[in-house]
C-alpha cells in the first residue's frame, strides 16, 4: 500500500467513543462555529443560473486567490476550514500562473451547458442512406481513422494532469474534466463514423502517433498546454473547419460543427492561459519560445503523415482523376497555409508576435507559399 | 522534455521532396487499400441511436480483445492497420481483466443521456427564496465540504489511471472520462449548494481526508476500483440516498437526487469490475480480500468523521434539539447498517464471498451499537 | 376519465403520459430496467405489475401472478394504504412532496420495500431515480379511484 492513514480507525478507541455518543445524540458540534466566510451566492443573471462566477467572492473566489497556494496541499475545497492533520496529497502544482487562463469558468460553464451525444445528435439513419463513391468513402474512412486516432491524447494528458494540480485550482480541474468527456466523445463519433462508411477504419498514422507521444511526455504542465491545447488542437480545429467543408454529406458537415464548439473551447483555454502566462510570468518568455521551437518541428514534420494529407487532397478535390487531385491540392495547400497562418495569428494575441521573427515554421511557410507559387499550385 | 523527434524536420531534405511531390498530385495511396474489415453498421434501434454495442462487431468488437494486449502500445484505434514505426506511448495496464467490466459500453451511454448541469438543473432561486433553518443550513454546508473532499477522490480515483491503460479497451476509458465528468459536477454542485444557502464552507475532515487518501494511493487498479468505486462508492451512494430522503427542500432533494444517479454508475461499474476481474483471476480473491482487510477502516473514517456524521445527524433529526439529535443518532445508526450491509452484498455478489463474515465492519457496528 | 388503482389501466396511463411528454423524459436519459410494482393488500392476493422501460419510455406494462427476482431489476412492494397515500399526495402537490418520493419511502424499507436478487439489478432504482420518480409523479395528471377503503378492499385489475 502506497500511502497508510495516519489512523487505523478500527483501533481508534478516541474515535469509537465519539461515534458512540454522537449517535447518543450527544454532538460537539464545533464544526458550526468555523470561522469560514459566511456567502449567499445568487445568480446575477437567473436564467444562466448559478454559475461559477457568482461564486466568486472574497475568500472564496479565484480572483482573489493567490499566485502561490502555501497553506492547502490536501483535498480541502478552497476557503474551507483547514485543521492540523490533513494529509499532503502532493501536488505538483500550486502555482495559479501555471495553470490559470482568463475565463477558465465561463468555458467550464460553456462545456457543461453545449455538451452533445454522439450517439444521438448526429443523424446516423440519413448518414446510412448516403451512398459515398468509393474513392470518396476511402479516403474518409482514413481521415476518420487518423482523427479517431489522435484525439484521446487530450483525454490522456489532461486527466494525468488533473490529479497533479492543487485542489485550489478547482476550476481549472473541472474545465479539464469536462475536456476528457469531450475527447472521448470526438473519440467516439469519429469511430462510429468510420463504421458507418462501409468501408471501417483504416490505416494508423506512425508519424502521428510520434507527435502524440511528445504530447503525452510533456515534463511541465506549462510544455503540455502549449502542445496540446494551442498547437495540438489548434491545427485540429482548422481542420475540423476544413474538414467541415469538404465534408460529404450534410449529416458529416453537422457533425464536425459540433466538433468544432467542443475543440474551440480547448483552444480558448490554451490562448487565454498564454496570454495569463505572458502577463504573469514576462521571464516565462524564453522558455516557450524554446518549448515552441519542438512544437513546431513536430507541426512541420506532419508532412510525412500521408494518411493525413492524401485524403485530404481527394476529399477537397472530390475525386482521384489528375483534376480532381490538382484541384484538391490546391485547396489542400490553402488549408495547411490557414493552420499555420492562425497558429500565429494565435500567438500574436497572447503577446508573442515575435515568434514570426524567430520561427523556422514561419520561415517554412513563407519558403512553400513560394515554392507552390512557383510549382503552379498557387496563384 | 521528455521526448524529441527523431529529427529536426526543418532540415529535412527528404520531407521536402515529398511533400513537394504529394501537392504536384503523385499520391502514394499508401493507405487505400488497407488489410482490415469493411464494415457498414447502422443503430440496432434508431431511437437509442449508434450506441458502441453496435459497434461491437468483428474485429472492431470489445468482445474479441484479447486478456492480454501485446501488439499495440499505441494510440492506434483498435481494428485499424498497424503498420511502420508506431511508438510505445508507456501504457502500464495491458489485460483486459485488470480494468475490463462488462457493463462499460451501457455505463457509457447511460452517463451521455443523463446528463445534468447544476448551474440550471437545480432550483437555486426557490434555495434563496425559502432557506433552511440556520443549524439545518450550516449542517448542510459542511456536508457539502466533506462531499466535495469525497468528490476530489471520486474524480482521481479515475483521472489517476486512464493515461496508464491501454488504449485498445476505448469503451472502458470512455466510462472513466464520463466518471471525472459525473464527479468534477458534484464538486461544482457542492460548492455552489454551500456558497448558495449563506454559511459559506465549514471544516475539512482530517479523518475523512487520511482515509480518502489512502484509497487513491493505492498500488494496483484492481485495489484502487475496489477501495474508490465500490467502497468509498458504497459510502457515498448510501449517503446521497439519504441526504435525497431527508431532504427539507425540494432543490436538495433534487440535487441529491441526481447525484445518487451519478454515482449509482460509479458503483456498478465498480462490481461490474471487480465481478470480472475474480471470474478471470480467481487467484486475485485472496488478494483483495488482504486488501479490504487493511483499507476497509477507511469505510470508519470516512463515516464516522466528526465532519460528516455530526451534521448527518442534524439534517436526519431535522435539528439540534435533545430530541432532534437522538432522533438523528437513532437515523443514522440504520444508515449505517445498511451502508454497510449493502457493501458486504456487493463484495460477495460480485465475487469476493465470505467478505461478511472475514469484514471486522459488521462487528464494529454491532459494538457501536452496544451489542 | 377516471382509472382505478391499483389496476392495470392505470400504469397503462401513465405510460401514456409518458409517451406524450416524450422530449421531458428525454432530456433525464435513458432508461433501461423491468422492475415490478406490489401493492399488498390485508385481505386478499397481492396486486403485481411488471413495468419494462427502455430507451426514453415504458414500453411495457403486464399484470402478473408473480414476480421471478432472477428475470428483474427489483420490485417496489409497499401496502395498499401507503401506495394510495403516496398517490394522493402526487395528486395533491403535482408531484411526490419530500416524504413521498420512492427513495424515501424505500430508504429504510419501512413503508415501501425493495426486493432483489443481484445487488447490481437493485442499484437501478437509483441510477434511474428521475425517470422513475418524474414517471409516477404523472399520476398528478390522472382522475384516480382509490378504492372506499384501503384495508378490507379486494383487489383487482
Amino acid at each position: 500500500m502506497a500511502y497508510l492513514s495516519t489512523t487505523d480507525f478500527f483501533e481508534d478507541q478516541n474515535f469509537f467513543d465519539r461515534w458512540r455518543r454522537n449517535l447518543k445524540g450527544d454532538l460537539d458540534l464545533s464544526w458550526m462555529h468555523t470561522k469560514t466566510e459566511k456567502l449567499a451566492a445568487t445568480p446575477e443573471n437567473p436564467r444562466r443560473g448559478l454559475t461559477l462566477r457568482d461564486l466568486d467572492k472574497n475568500g472564496y473566489g479565484f480572483s482573489e486567490m493567490p499566485e502561490f497556494v502555501r497553506d492547502n496541499r490536501s483535498f480541502a475545497p478552497r476557503g474551507a476550514e483547514l485543521p492540523d492533520g490533513l494529509p499532503d496529497v502532493q501536488a505538483a502544482v500550486s502555482q495559479k500562473g501555471e495553470v490559470w487562463a482568463y475565463n477558465t469558468e465561463g468555458y467550464y460553464e460553456e462545456a457543461m451547458t453545449r455538451q452533445w451525444n454522439a450517439t444521438l445528435d448526429v443523424p446516423w439513419a440519413e448518414m446510412a442512406k448516403a451512398e459515398l463513391p468509393d474513392e470518396i468513402a476511402r479516403a474518409y474512412a482514413q481521415l476518420l481513422t487518423f482523427l479517431t486516432e489522435v484525439e484521446m491524447i487530450a483525454t490522456d494528458v489532461p486527466a494525468e494532469w488533473m490529479g497533479k494540480l492543487n485542489n485550489n485550482f478547482m476550476e481549472v480541474k473541472n474545465f479539464m474534466a469536462t475536456q476528457v468527456m469531450d475527447e472521448a466523445r470526438h473519440a467516439e463519433v469519429f469511430r462510429k463514423r468510420a463504421l458507418t462508411t462501409g468501408c471501417g477504419l483504416m490505416k494508423a498514422s506512425p508519424y502521428n502517433e510520434m507527435s502524440l507521444k511528445q504530447i503525452r511526455d510533456a515534463d511541465s504542465f506549462a510544455e503540455m498546454s502549449l502542445a496540446l491545447h494551442l498547437v495540438g488542437e489548434g491545427v485540429v480545429l482548422t481542420l475540423f473547419r476544413f474538414s467541415e467543408y469538404i465534408a460529404p454529406t450534410d449529416a458529416d458537415k453537422k457533425m464536425f460543427r459540433l466538433i468544432m464548439q467542443d475543440e474551440a473551447r480547448h483552444v480558448g483555454y490554451g490562448v487565454q492561459h498564454l496570454k495569463w502566462v505572458m502577463r504573469h510570468f514576462p521571464e516565462k518568455r524564453e522558455v516557450i519560445h524554446k518549448h515552441l521551437d519542438e512544437t513546431e518541428n513536430m507541426v512541420f514534420g506532419g508532412g510525412y503523415a500521408l494518411e493525413v494529407t492524401e485524403p485530404f487532397i481527394i476529399l477537397a478535390g472530390k475525386g482521384l482523376k489528375k483534376e480532381n487531385i490538382e484541384q484538391g491540392a490546391k485547396i489542400t495547400a490553402l488549408f495547411q497555409m490557414k493552420q499555420i497562418e492562425e497558429y500565429f495569428e494565435r500567438l500574436d494575441k497572447c503577446g508573442l508576435s515575435e515568434r514570426r521573427k524567430r520561427s523556422k515554421l514561419h520561415n517554412a511557410l513563407e519558403f512553400t507559399r513560394a515554392a507552390l507559387q512557383e510549382a503552379g499550385v498557387l496563384a | 522534455m521528455a521526448f524529441y523527434m527523431e529529427k529536426d524536420f526543418f532540415e529535412d531534405v527528404e520531407l521536402f521532396n515529398l511533400t513537394q511531390r504529394v501537392m504536384q498530385g503523385d499520391l502514394t495511396l499508401r493507405w487505400f487499400d488497407p488489410k482490415t474489415e469493411r464494415v457498414c453498421l447502422t443503430p440496432k434501434d434508431p431511437a437509442r441511436g449508434l450506441t458502441y454495442e453496435d459497434c461491437n462487431v468483428g474485429s472492431y468488437g470489445y468482445d474479441r480483445l484479447p486478456e492480454l494486449i501485446r501488439n499495440n502500445y499505441s494510440m492506434a484505434p483498435r481494428g485499424s492497420e498497424l503498420w511502420g514505426k508506431l511508438p510505445d506511448l508507456g501504457y502500464t495496464l495491458n489485460r483486459k481483466s485488470e480494468v475490463w467490466s462488462d457493463n462499460v459500453s451501457v455505463l457509457y451511454e447511460e452517463a451521455k443521456t443523463r446528463r445534468w448541469a447544476p448551474a440550471v438543473d437545480i432550483g437555486w432561486e426557490a434555495l434563496a427564496q425559502a432557506p433552511l433553518p440556520v443549524p439545518l443550513e450550516i449542517a448542510m454546508a459542511q456536508m457539502c465540504t466533506f462531499l466535495q473532499e469525497c468528490a476530489t477522490v471520486a474524480m482521481g480515483g479515475a483521472s489517476r489511471w486512464i493515461y496508464s491503460i491501454n488504449q485498445e479497451f476505448l469503451e472502458l476509458k470512455s466510462y472513466l472520462c464520463a466518471q471525472i465528468f459525473d464527479q468534477g459536477r458534484h464538486l461544482e454542485a457542492l460548492r455552489k449548494r454551500a456558497l448558495a444557502g449563506g454559511q459559506g464552507l465549514k471544516r475539512a475532515s482530517v479523518a475523512a481526508e487520511q482515509a480518502l487518501k489512502e484509497l487513491l494511493s493505492a498500488e494496483s487498479y484492481s485495489e484502487a476500483s475496489v477501495g474508490v468505486n465500490v467502497l468509498l462508492g458504497s459510502v457515498l451512494l448510501s449517503l446521497h440516498r439519504h441526504l435525497a430522503a431527508v431532504a427539507s427542500s425540494p432543490a436538495d432533494r433534487r440535487l441529491f437526487s441526481l447525484m445518487m444517479q451519478d454515482t449509482a454508475r460509479m458503483v456498478a461499474y465498480g462490481s461490474g469490475q471487480l465481478r470480472y476481474h475474480l471470474t478471470h483471476q480467481p487467484h486475485q480473491t485472496e488478494f483483495l480480500h488482504d486488501y479490504l482487510d487493511n483499507a476497509e477502516h477507511c469505510l470508519l473514517g470516512l463515516i464516522g468523521n466528526q465532519e460528516c456524521l455530526e451534521p448527518l445527524i442534524v439534517l436526519s433529526g431535522g435539528g439540534t434539539e435533545p430530541e432532534q439529535l437522538r432522533r438523528g443518532g437513532h437515523a443514522v445508526q440504520r444508515l449505517l447498517t445498511q451502508l454497510v450491509a449493502e457493501y458486504s452484498e456487493r463484495c460477495e455478489r460480485a465475487g469476493l464471498h465470505g467478505r461478511s463474515t472475514r469484514s471486522r465492519l459488521a462487528t464494529f457496528l454491532r459494538q457501536l451499537a452496544g451489542e | 376519465m377516471s382509472v382505478a388503482f391499483p389496476s392495470l389501466a392505470f400504469f397503462q396511463a401513465l405510460q401514456t403520459l409518458m409517451r406524450q411528454e416524450e422530449l421531458r423524459f428525454r432530456r433525464l436519459g435513458f432508461v433501461d430496467t423491468t422492475f415490478g410494482v406490489e401493492v399488498l393488500a390485508s385481505h386478499g392476493a397481492p396486486w403485481r405489475c411488471l413495468l419494462t422501460f427502455e430507451v426514453f419510455e415504458c414500453r411495457e406494462v403486464a399484470e402478473v401472478a408473480s414476480f421471478d427476482l432472477t428475470e428483474i431489476d427489483f420490485v417496489l412492494t409497499g401496502d395498499l394504504a401507503t401506495w394510495v397515500e403516496t398517490m394522493q399526495n402526487i395528486k395533491q402537490h403535482g408531484g411526490a412532496d419530500a416524504a413521498h418520493s420512492l427513495n424515501t419511502l424505500t430508504h429504510f424499507g419501512e413503508r415501501m420495500r425493495v426486493l432483489y436478487d443481484d445487488p447490481d439489478n437493485r442499484d437501478k432504482l437509483f441510477r434511474f431515480q428521475e425517470s422513475l420518480q418524474q414517471f409516477f409523479d404523472l399520476a398528478g395528471r390522472l382522475d384516480i379511484d382509490f378504492p372506499a377503503t384501503t384495508t378490507t378492499v379486494q383487489l383487482s385489475a
